[in-house]
Order: structure tokens, then C-alpha cells, then sequence
């Protein structure tokens, strides 16, 4: 963004001003998996403050743009955030925290799956278990760079090309009749 | 605390001749044949007052003739006994005694999950943790640790950028089993036959049911005709883990389980294999255990109290409570180094010794909390709205304590006085005084009452932890480093050949624990956390069950809300408090 003079005047791309808005309000869903959704509890409550970035927990997907997953994701439950990850509206972005959701973390087992990237794409990951509140921070400092550097329509067309990957694999989820 | 003594063990064997009483170094165990299993557990609770079900479990033993052996662990309230009853499954199956104790249903669920033992006279036999369609018995020793990966899931990060050979990043294309949603609609529906109008699903990934658990509410109107509760929404397999892994290794495993009690877990687990391997703990680590793991109370207590107000339109509590919360983990983080899950305790003492100026931290901290606590009180008890949410709502009554197992302030807020903190006093919780608040009625209202109270308890625990801790010697030692399976200090290894000799020997081989079984329990913020540790010599245990507390109180959940209100079951859930975590392991 270029400020031309001191007339108020502003002269940028469109494109510029979408991912400026975009990176500017990230607002994550509420969701809480494990420890780590601790931990992003306390990144939001008074000390560390994530409302400051402009970061405000939705309770709804159809109002959230950015999914933390924060705990380990089990196979179980791994259909059902995918589920949600798809409700919600493009432009979206994702951060892993925490060693389990990046990639299984201390729990090589039978029922965990082993990072979250295997059903969704993910930008940011986050390493520690858990990591801080100000690893959160940085984390979504990270991401807001990445959208900047990125741009939306980049990122939209490689989401077309994850969506028309996955549904050649056949994990789309289909109507159940019972 | 003691078990079944040898007078109560004789009256029993006469009226079951062909039972087999055996008393090991930690427990009494009764091995029953089991077509008599059900005579002699009424017995034991009608007649010698064994009301309390603790656990049960299933022990798997790949070559008997008999693969299963079912294992019951029951605690008598008069006279502070414990024991355990042992039985035979025959042809893979066993009887159930959910006609006993309502809370068995869960217990067996779970053992039909993990061991596929069927139980006889269940209600609804169904997956517990993992879900319909899954077509293994993980926690057989047959079964590996890993699973059997069978479907492949490329990491769709590696799939962005282009896939490439080899991959991009170190991991295996092939996976277990991941369920499909028509699987776990499966789950669903074999859990609730809808009765009324329609069937709410509460969760799994809501806000206001404190993690992962899947609640479904058959309604009538806004009245609950019946109710279900899905749990396995984070089951990591930690039973499994730890038998494939040394005794220490386990231990920051733990606290990963109930992630906002972790140094009460560390101590419950650590007091367990102390136990079994006949570990002193020198006077210093009990007192800087005793006051870590009050700290880690009122931290627990806290989050309890700002997300249960949270959830009931409280945003102040919340705010005010994390505020407390952070003084708290930046005492922990100053000693173990972690937040959260900061492993800071370890088998024969704890990790490091106090960090330079904790005690002064501390005592401003205690200086400074009652008025906190205060602000509490001023924001909730006698606020109009919070009244009527929690008064009568959700009443449990003494007798459904003992059915539902059910532990902690949760069996305090209903009047009964089960702290093991007094009655099987571990770490330095004999030589501190507290008192044991209980409630009267049994309500939301009164478990709120008992955990506001219990913070103040807590704080005349850590009070006189700090005064002893002044009056030690810095020199004292913080670990038992004499005995041999104990590791030693960090600086010892460093400086010492020997003892680096010896933690070398410990981390490849892992300690050498003895045969025999012991359960060892400690009072955490969610009730009892047990630990069932059957060893066959070796340094990994052969059979850990963890008892969780949460998972035994959340198992009364559909009982209270049964013909209550949708709103009704927020306030319930908030003051039964489980972490999902600790139900699931």
C-alpha cells in the first residue's frame, strides 16, 4: 500500500486490500481437542490478549475463516473436523498446534491419526507440547505473513486443485439415507 | 490405605468354600470361580458394606486355557478396605454386574472394547472408545502398539506442493483405519433408540462440553426423555503405550491424560510404581510434591470454575480466573520448565530442586489469593441468576455415590467424605492439616460450594508446605538417588561417573520392577486417579489400568438429566467437570 499524499488519498490493488482485511481478522473456530486447546485458551483471555490481532473465537463454522486444531486429533475424530473444515467458507486457512496435530506427536498408536495434514492441507504448524500461548502468537504472526506474501488468489487456486484431489480419491463424504 | 485383613477374608471363605483368598505384599486379592462371581460381589456389598466400586478391568493372558481374567477392585467405606476379586472369563465371555453398580456398564463397555470380552446381562454391549464397525481388540497382546496401517493418507501438504519420490518429509504413507461419517452415524444409532420428538446431538466439537465428548439427548419438547454419552473422541490408547514402555517413560504421559491436573497425575502414578518397586522418597520431595500438587489444585479448580461460569454467561469469572491461572503455571514453568504438562515429579523424588526464590513467590501468592477468591464469591454466590441455575439442579443422592463410583468433590458435594488424601495418606498429606469440606444437598450449587471451599484448604496446605520447606536445609536431598532404580539428579550425571554409569543403565534397560500387582490411588481435582499396575517382573509393566475419577462421575450424567432441560445439562456437565483426557486416555 502506497499513501500518496496528505490528502487521505490511498492507492492500492484490490487484491492488496482483500488480503490486508483478511489478515487482519482471522477468526479461528471454537474448538478445543486436548492440552493444547488450554493453552489457546489462555493465548485469548487477559495476559496474552489474541483479540488484539484481530483474532476472535466463532463458535460457528459458517463464521470462521481459520481452523487451530489444538490437541491430537484421533482417527476417530479426524471425519468430523474435516466435516467442519468444510462448512466453513472459503478463504480458509489452517494452523496445526502442538506436536500431535502436526504429526501424531508422543502417540504413535492404533487410534491416533498421525498429523492432521493427511485430511486437511495445513499452512502453519506449530511444534511443542503444548506450545505456549506466545508460540500461538507467533504462529499466527507466521500465518498473517504467509497471507500477505501468498495473496487470496493464489491460495484459492490451490485449494481447487486439493478439492479436485480429494474427490478423485473418493473421500468426499456422502449423504447417509438411514 | 488397607486392604480386606485376614478375620473379614475368613468370614467370607466360609460361606464361599472354593474361593481362594491371597494376600500379596500391596493388596488382598479373591480368586472366585465364576459361576460364583455374582453371589460373592452381592455378598461383598450387601453383607460386609463393599459399596463403592472402584474399577474393573480385564487382564489379558494370550497362553492360559482361559485367555481373560476379569478383575474388580472394591473399596469398603466403614472400615477404609479395599479388595480385589478376580474371576475367569469362560469361552471369552463374562457375567455383568451393571445390576450391582450402574456405573460396571460403563466399566465393561470398555473392557468389551479393548479385550472383545463379552458380558453376559449387558444392556447395550457397544464400542466404547472406538466405533461400531472397528473391527479389532486393541489392548490384546496380540494387537500391536502402532496398529495395522491398511489405508493410505498422503500428507496433503507434500500432495500441494507436488508429490514427489521419495516424500518430501519422513512419515508413512499407509495409515490405520480412519472411520467414514456413515460409520460414525452407525455409532449413533446404536447407542439411542429415539423414544420422542427428536434426538439432539450435544458435541463433539462444542465449546460447552469441556472437550471432545458426544452427548445425544433424546427430547421431548425441551424436556430429555433419554440421554447417551459417546466417549472415545480422544482416545490416544495410553494403556497400550504403557505397556510398551519403561516405568520413568510413562510418567510424562500422564499428564497428557487429565492435561489441567498434570503434576496430581504425575504424583498418583509416581506413588504407584513407587510402591512396587519399594521406593523412599526423602522428606524434601514429599513437601515440594505435596505443594506442587495443591498449586495444580486450585489451578484446576480455577479453570472448573471459569469455564463452568463461562458456560453458563459468566465472561467475567473466565477473565478473572485465567488471571490466577497464569500466576500459577509462571510458578510451575519457574520449577519444571513446562506450563502445562510439565513432568516435573519423578519415581524417588522430584526433578529439579526449588527454584531460587519460589518460596517467596509462593507466599505472595497465598497472601494474595484470598482476596481473589473473594472476588469470586462476590461475582457468583449469592448472584441471583447463578442461584437458580445450580440450586437443585442435578441432585445426587448418597446411595447413587457409591452405585456410580463416584469420586472426588463430586461425591464430597453429596456428603460423603471420601478424600484419599486422608485416608490413604501419600507424599506429606499426613503431617499437613486440612479439612474436608462435603455438601449437604448434593446439588450443582453444593459441589460449587466444595470446590470454592477446597481452594482454601489447598492454601493451608501449601502454607504449611512453604514454612517446612524454609526450615529444610538447602542441602537436603530432593531425590532418593541410593536406591538403583531410582535416576539421578541432573547435575549428579554430569559430575559423577557412577551415577551417569547408573541413569545410562536405567534409560536403555528401564528399572527392574518385581512381580506383583498394586493399585495406588491419589485425591485429584476429578476424583480418584488410580492406577493398577500388574507386573511379571521386567522393566515394563505387564497390565496398567488407569481408573479415572472423571470418567466414573461422568457416567452418572444420563441418569441426572433424565427429565431435565437441555439448559440444565450445561450447569450439570460444569460441575461433574471431566476432562476428556482422563475419560478417554
Amino acid at each position: 500500500m502506497t499513501m500518496l499524499n496528505s490528502n487521505g488519498f490511498v492507492l492500492t490493488t484490490v487484491d492488496e486490500l482483500l488480503s490486508w482485511g483478511r489478515r487482519n481478522a482471522l477468526w479461528p473456530l471454537t474448538i478445543g481437542l486436548a492440552c493444547c486447546a488450554i493453552e489457546m485458551m489462555h493465548a485469548a483471555a487477559s495476559r496474552f490478549d489474541l483479540d488484539r490481532l484481530g483474532v476472535i473465537f466463532r463458535a460457528s463454522p459458517r463464521q470462521a475463516d481459520l481452523l487451530i486444531v489444538a490437541g491430537t486429533v484421533v482417527n476417530k475424530v479426524a471425519p468430523m473436523l474435516k466435516l467442519l473444515w468444510e462448512q466453513m467458507p472459503d478463504p480458509k486457512w489452517c494452523i496445526t498446534m502442538g506436536g500431535c496435530a502436526s504429526a501424531g506427536g508422543p502417540f504413535p498408536t492404533y487410534s491416533t491419526l498421525q498429523g492432521m495434514d493427511r485430511i486437511i492441507p495445513v499452512d502453519v504448524y506449530i511444534p511443542g507440547c503444548p506450545p505456549h500461548p506466545q508460540g500461538l502468537l507467533y504462529g499466527i504472526l507466521q500465518l498473517q505473513k504467509k497471507i500477505k506474501e501468498k495473496g487470496v488468489k493464489k491460495y484459492d487456486k490451490a485449494f481447487e486443485e486439493f478439492k479436485k484431489d480429494i474427490e478423485r480419491q473418493g473421500l468426499v463424504p456422502r449423504e447417509v439415507t438411514v | 490405605m488397607p486392604w480386606m485383613n485376614r478375620a473379614v477374608a475368613d468370614r467370607v471363605k466360609f460361606d464361599f468354600k472354593d474361593m481362594e483368598v491371597e494376600f500379596t505384599k500391596h493388596t488382598t486379592n479373591l480368586h472366585v470361580k465364576q459361576e460364583k462371581l455374582i453371589d460373592l460381589l452381592t455378598h461383598l456389598r450387601e453383607k460386609e458394606g463393599y459399596k463403592l466400586f472402584i474399577d474393573h478391568t480385564c487382564i489379558d493372558f494370550p497362553e492360559e486355557r482361559e485367555r481373560f481374567q476379569g478383575v474388580y477392585i472394591l473399596y469398603n467405606p466403614d472400615t477404609n478396605e479395599r479388595v480385589i476379586v478376580k474371576t475367569w472369563s469362560k469361552g471369552g465371555s463374562l457375567p455383568s454386574v451393571e445390576k450391582l453398580w450402574a456405573c460396571a456398564r460403563w466399566a465393561e463397555r470398555e473392557a468389551y472394547d479393548m479385550f472383545g470380552v463379552q458380558y453376559r446381562g449387558h444392556e447395550n454391549l457397544r464400542r466404547m472408545f472406538m466405533w461400531e464397525g472397528y473391527p479389532y481388540f486393541p489392548l490384546r497382546k496380540d494387537f500391536p502398539l502402532g496398529g495395522i496401517p491398511e489405508v493410505e493418507l498422503p500428507s496433503l501438504t507434500e500432495l500441494y506442493a507436488g508429490r514427489t519420490e521419495p516424500p518430501s518429509h519422513d512419515y508413512e504413507l499407509v495409515h490405520t483405519r480412519v472411520p467414514t461419517l456413515e460409520d460414525l452415524e452407525r455409532t449413533e444409532k446404536s447407542r439411542l433408540q429415539k423414544k420422542a420428538q427428536l434426538v439432539l446431538n450435544w458435541g463433539p466439537l462444542h465449546p460447552g462440553t469441556h472437550g471432545t465428548i458426544w452427548f445425544l439427548f433424546d427430547l421431548d419438547g425441551e424436556r430429555v426423555v433419554q440421554s447417551d454419552v459417546i466417549l472415545g473422541q480422544l482416545h490416544r490408547g495410553m494403556e497400550k503405550i504403557a505397556e510398551n514402555i519403561y516405568y520413568f517413560q510413562f510418567l510424562p504421559y500422564t499428564d497428557r491424560m487429565d492435561y489441567i491436573s498434570a503434576i496430581c497425575n504425575e504424583l498418583s502414578y509416581v506413588t504407584a510404581v513407587e510402591k512396587l518397586l519399594g521406593v523412599e522418597v526423602p522428606e524434601k520431595a514429599r513437601y515440594i510434591r505435596t505443594m506442587f500438587a495443591e498449586l495444580q489444585r486450585i489451578n484446576s479448580h480455577l479453570l472448573w470454575l471459569g469455564t463452568g461460569a463461562l458456560d453458563l454467561g459468566a465472561l467475567t469469572v473466565f477473565l478473572y480466573a485465567f488471571r490466577e491461572r497464569e500466576k500459577i503455571m509462571d510458578i510451575i514453568e519457574g520449577n519444571a520448565g513446562f506450563r502445562l504438562t510439565s513432568a516435573f515429579l519423578r519415581i524417588g523424588g522430584v526433578h529439579y530442586d526449588l527454584a531460587e526464590g519460589t518460596l517467596d513467590v509462593v507466599k505472595a501468592f497465598v497472601k494474595d489469593f484470598p482476596n481473589r477468591l473473594k472476588e469470586y464469591h462476590n461475582l457468583l454466590t449469592r448472584n441471583r441468576i447463578w442461584l437458580r441455575r445450580t440450586k437443585d439442579a442435578g441432585v445426587i443422592s448418597r446411595e447413587d455415590v457409591f452405585n456410580y463410583g463416584l469420586t472426588g468433590p463430586v461425591a464430597r458435594g453429596s456428603g460423603v467424605p471420601y478424600d484419599i488424601r486422608k485416608l490413604e495418606s501419600y507424599a506429606a498429606y499426613e503431617e499437613v492439616e486440612f479439612d474436608v469440606p462435603v455438601g449437604e444437598v448434593g446439588d450443582v450449587y453444593d459441589r460449587y460450594l466444595v470446590r470454592m471451599e477446597e481452594m482454601v484448604q489447598s492454601l493451608r496446605i501449601i502454607e504449611q508446605c512453604v514454612s517446612k520447606l524454609e526450615s529444610l536445609p538447602k542441602s537436603a536431598p530432593y531425590v532418593n538417588k541410593e536406591h538403583p532404580a531410582v535416576m539421578s539428579p541432573k547435575e549428579d550425571v554430569f559430575m559423577d561417573l557412577e551415577d551417569m554409569v547408573k541413569n545410562f543403565r536405567i534409560v536403555v534397560h528401564g528399572e527392574s520392577a518385581p512381580k506383583g500387582e498394586v493399585y495406588s490411588s491419589g485425591e485429584n481435582p476429578r476424583g480418584e486417579l488410580g492406577f493398577y499396575i500388574y507386573s511379571v517382573g521386567g522393566s515394563k509393566p505387564y497390565r496398567l489400568r488407569i481408573r479415572s475419577g472423571a470418567l466414573y462421575n461422568l457416567s452418572i450424567f444420563p441418569k441426572l438429566i433424565q427429565n431435565g432441560t437441555i439448559a440444565d445439562a450445561i450447569a450439570l456437565l460444569g460441575s461433574l467437570d471431566p476432562v476428556v483426557g482422563e475419560t478417554d486416555r
